[in-house]
């Protein structure tokens, strides 16, 4: 297991090393700079930019800003934003526990409600069920998730008033410090009554925006991996030693089903931890989504370097995870081998 | 019986401080997204100085809703004869806040904070001039390294003199812009000491209406009121919400999550005024949506063409397709609300014809030419791409063959800038509601005879100059509108560019919220603002 795990590290090491770099050129080669972008209208003398220029470092030939860029990582320093002129880590600390968290509510939400999904309708496969199981699936993945977060604001925040619009916590109501980052827990921990209740009264509606792909998706890879193993020789066996469709179906068959869906969940995770801009926006939810997208239009390289990086290992971390996942569900994948 | 006391005690103080909270009036202020710091004079987003006006104060302030230059912390101020000194008296007792990252003043406010304030925007050597990276761009934009020659402590600690190099009229309504805020010279010594200056940029401590209380990146930033020199706003705690998107801020605003929202959606305006609880409160925008047309490439050198350009162009279908009814059409190049608007402006009217006639005079025939629209959405122009093409669709009935061309908005501004186009569209809002801030600024040449960095029609007219130039250099408003009208004269005669619209300012509140003015400034300003019960 030990070394599984230091080849799997190593082995992210040349990812990490291609990202700094893509990531590097692909935000120089986008056109504007982050001095000119921010002067509207007003524009800035040709003295001054050169001197605001020299002032960030942005003077200095390409490979020299990357190997100072790189020299600035490998001693722990992502840099500071242009703009808010705050260390990139202490940024991304302060907004990730509100992706991290809204990410794993979705997840939860997905996988509760995807794999009983897919499996009903595999176990009914042709009938009612699977029919509009599936047919809610596919709706489920292709709805815009802006429209989708708007509509159920207008449903259900203005017309029946049963969850908040957006925002983590009741600003009127409620007020404590972060400590965690975490409202869920900070809540609990400020003591305040009613307090835990509002920040989950707050995380349905993102969790159910940013959760509806990722359960129409793992519905679907739930029911055609069920579907698959259902055919198996050793299902046919079970059937014939006569255990119940429940014991089949539950233990036997949904155990092997289950690896290719992990690999979907990991996935899923790794897109919803960078790519929940859109929910973010809509529930005014402070994330690394929306900074990053933010940052891209303020050509803020540093915030944006160091976040794509910072994601890049959690996403990494995820699949590592996920890798780890496979064993224990199912033993026969050894990795230590 | 000790402990009984003591538990006693703690639930009394409990009980009265979950009723004082329960009785706390809180406004909430659904605002667009997060400052980039919360020093004035380091910014120039609106959002940004939004988010630091509750906390400060200026030597002298707008009047709520209005461009009026009133005393803010100087309780008067004087103006020499020759124009070139002003003798500010400030207020005496003012306080700062106190408690906000353990800092407790010792002092009230004197001429020190002045001083130190001005003093780190303009001399490289005062010790926070780098701090937070010191980039001044206001300060620098409105040209104050070049007019100031001195600020100094007068006869007492109360009284500040501030010299000038030339007479400048606009100055006041300068010193009442955001980057002219006063800090707390002894919170900055303070933070010094600790090590820890950058945070005098990020935990503002200041004598305005609110103090500081906390701010979460992208979240919500919390202010309390403060019982200062200008007395204790109605509201006991300020929040404003970090809502980016505008129909989120409106869907917020009707669930009575916030009560004023900034920057609607113009799709929702007619919804929100169906809205029984929902006020929409609208003004004049102090800005001007402009077709530059470039009077240093011909044919656009020949006064002919330019006019007849004005009167190729459909005004009134471009305010009711692209503005949708969110703007009026402007006749002269400084907005309406703005004092020595020139009212006697006859505007050009659109005669396809009469253009038609006047190119062929002008020896014009199949001019193919360009027209530059900007990538992105200003509050003067809510959609350039639609409105050049509606230009284009315009000009193509008169003979006029024009291209659309654009460029990443940095990039758009340098070259329009740089005088590469031939036709362009840009605009302009106000900072000071000076029309020297309009005229001047935007229309302006330098002693040469060449045309100002903005001066996008780059168009140089001597006698529009001279009446600019003057009156900045006189005190007397009577005179100077005077000045300001024949240039508007000028600028109707010549037509550097085609004055499209003035956009109108929209902001919808609750109908609770009492005492809310809109700001021709775009300021989003609450120390007057109460919530009926």
């Amino acid at each position: 297991m030990f070394r599984f795990l230091l080849k799997r590290l190593l082995l992210t090491l040349p990812t990490f090393f291609a990202l700094m770099f893509v990531t590097f050129i692909m935000i120089r080669l986008v056109p504007g700079d982050p001095i000119e972008v921010r002067r509207g209208e007003r524009g800035i003398s040709p003295e001054r930019l050169e001197e605001l220029r020299r002032e960030m470092g942005l003077d200095q030939p390409v490979w020299k800003q990357f190997g100072d860029y790189v020299w600035g990582i490998l001693h722990g320093d992502f840099g500071t934003s242009i703009i808010s002129k705050t260390p990139i880590l202490h940024e991304f600390a302060t907004l990730f526990p509100a992706t991290l968290e809204l990410t794993i509510s979705a997840m939860i939400f997905a996988v509760v409600l995807g794999i009983p999904a897919g499996v009903i309708a595999a176990s009914r496969r042709g009938g009612v069920y699977d029919q509009s199981l599936m047919g809610l699936a596919l709706t489920g993945y292709s709805m815009p998730i802006f429209w989708w977060g708007l509509i159920l604001i207008l449903v259900m925040s203005n017309t029946l008033g049963l969850t908040p619009v957006s925002g983590r916590v009741d600003l009127i109501k409620f007020y404590y410090e972060p400590v965690t980052g975490f409202m869920l827990i900070d809540s609990l921990l400020s003591g305040q009554k009613g307090a835990f209740w509002d920040a989950v009264h707050h995380l349905i509606l993102p969790t159910i925006v940013l959760g509806t792909v990722p359960l129409a998706v793992i519905a679907r890879m739930t029911r055609s991996s069920m579907l698959e193993v259902l055919e198996e020789d050793y299902v046919r066996t079970a059937r014939a030693k006569g255990l119940s469709t429940y014991r089949i179906i539950g233990v036997h068959a949904l155990r092997n089903a289950l690896i290719p869906v992990v690999t979907v969940i990991g996935l899923q995770t790794g897109g919803l931890l960078a790519g929940a801009v859109l929910t973010e926006t809509i529930f005014s939810w402070p994330g690394v989504g929306k900074w990053l997208v933010e940052s891209i239009g303020r050509r803020d390289y540093p915030a944006l370097q160091g976040g794509i990086l910072l994601i890049s290992a959690m996403v990494i971390f995820v699949n590592l995870i996920v890798d780890l996942l496979y064993g224990l569900i199912n033993p026969r994948i050894r990795h230590a081998k | 019986m000790k402990f009984k006391t003591l538990f006693g005690a703690a639930l009394l103080a409990s009980t009265m401080l979950v009723a004082g909270a329960a009785n706390a009036k809180t406004l909430v202020y659904c605002s667009e997204g997060s400052p980039e710091n919360f020093s004035p004079s380091m910014n120039t987003t609106g959002t940004s100085l939004d988010a630091a006006r509750p906390v400060y104060n200026k030597l002298v302030q707008f009047t709520p809703g209005t461009t009026q230059v009133e005393p803010g912390l100087a309780e008067s101020y004087a103006v020499s004869d020759d124009g070139k000194t002003i003798t500010f008296k400030l207020r005496s007792g003012v306080k700062f806040h106190s408690g906000v990252n353990g800092f407790t003043p010792t002092r009230d406010l004197n001429a020190d904070d002045v001083i130190w304030s001005f003093e780190r925007m303009w001399k490289a050597e005062h010790p926070y001039a780098k701090v937070s990276g010191g980039s001044y761009d206001y300060f620098n934009d409105m040209s104050m390294p070049d007019l100031l020659a001195s600020i100094e402590k007068g006869a007492d600690d109360l009284t500040v003199v501030m010299k000038l190099n030339k007479p400048n009229a606009p100055i006041l309504a300068n010193l009442a812009m955001d980057f002219a805020t006063i800090h707390s010279a002894e919170y900055a010594k303070f933070l010094m000491d600790k090590g820890a200056p950058e945070e005098f940029d990020q935990i503002p401590v200041g004598t305005g209406s609110f103090s500081f209380v906390a701010y979460q990146k992208d979240a919500v930033i919390r202010y309390k009121a403060f019982d200062g020199w200008a007395g204790k706003p109605k509201i006991d705690d300020l929040v404003y919400a970090i809502t980016p998107d505008a129909t989120a801020r409106y869907a917020k605003l009707q669930a009575n999550e916030c009560q004023v929202m900034g920057y609607p959606n113009p799709a929702d305006l007619a919804a929100m005024k169906q809205n029984a609880d929902i006020r929409v409160l609208e003004l004049a925008g102090l800005n001007i949506g402009y077709l530059a047309m470039n009077a240093q490439k011909p044919p656009f050198d020949k006064v002919e063409v330019r006019q007849a350009i004005a009167m190729a162009i459909d005004r009134d279908a471009i305010l009711s397709e692209v503005y949708q009814g969110a703007g009026q059409k402007a006749k002269n190049p400084i907005p309406p609300t703005m004092w020595s608007y020139d009212e006697s402006t006859v505007d050009y009217e659109y005669n396809p014809e009469k253009a038609k006639e006047m190119l062929k005079a002008a020896g014009v025939e199949n001019l193919s030419t360009d027209i530059w629209w900007m990538p992105v959405q200003r509050p003067y122009n809510p959609n350039a791409k639609r409105m050049a093409e509606m230009m284009q669709a315009d000009l193509a009935k008169v003979g006029i063959n024009a291209t659309l061309v654009s460029y990443e908005w940095g990039e758009y501004r340098k070259r329009l800038q740089a005088g590469e186009h031939q036709m362009g569209l840009l605009g302009w809002t106000g900072d000071n509601g000076d029309p020297d801030n309009f005229l001047a600024v935007l229309l302006g040449c330098n002693s040469e005879g060449k045309p100002n960095g903005q001066n996008i029609p780059k168009w140089c007219d001597a006698d529009f100059n001279a009446a600019v130039t003057k009156a900045v250099e006189i005190t007397d408003q009577a005179e100077r509108t005077k000045l300001y009208q024949q240039a508007q004269k000028i600028h109707h005669a010549q037509v550097p560019w085609l004055n499209i619209a003035h956009s109108t300012v929209f902001e919808p509140i609750r109908k609770e919220v009492q005492g809310y003015k809109v700001s021709p400034l775009g300021a989003h300003e609450f120390q007057n603002v109460d919530i009926a019960e």
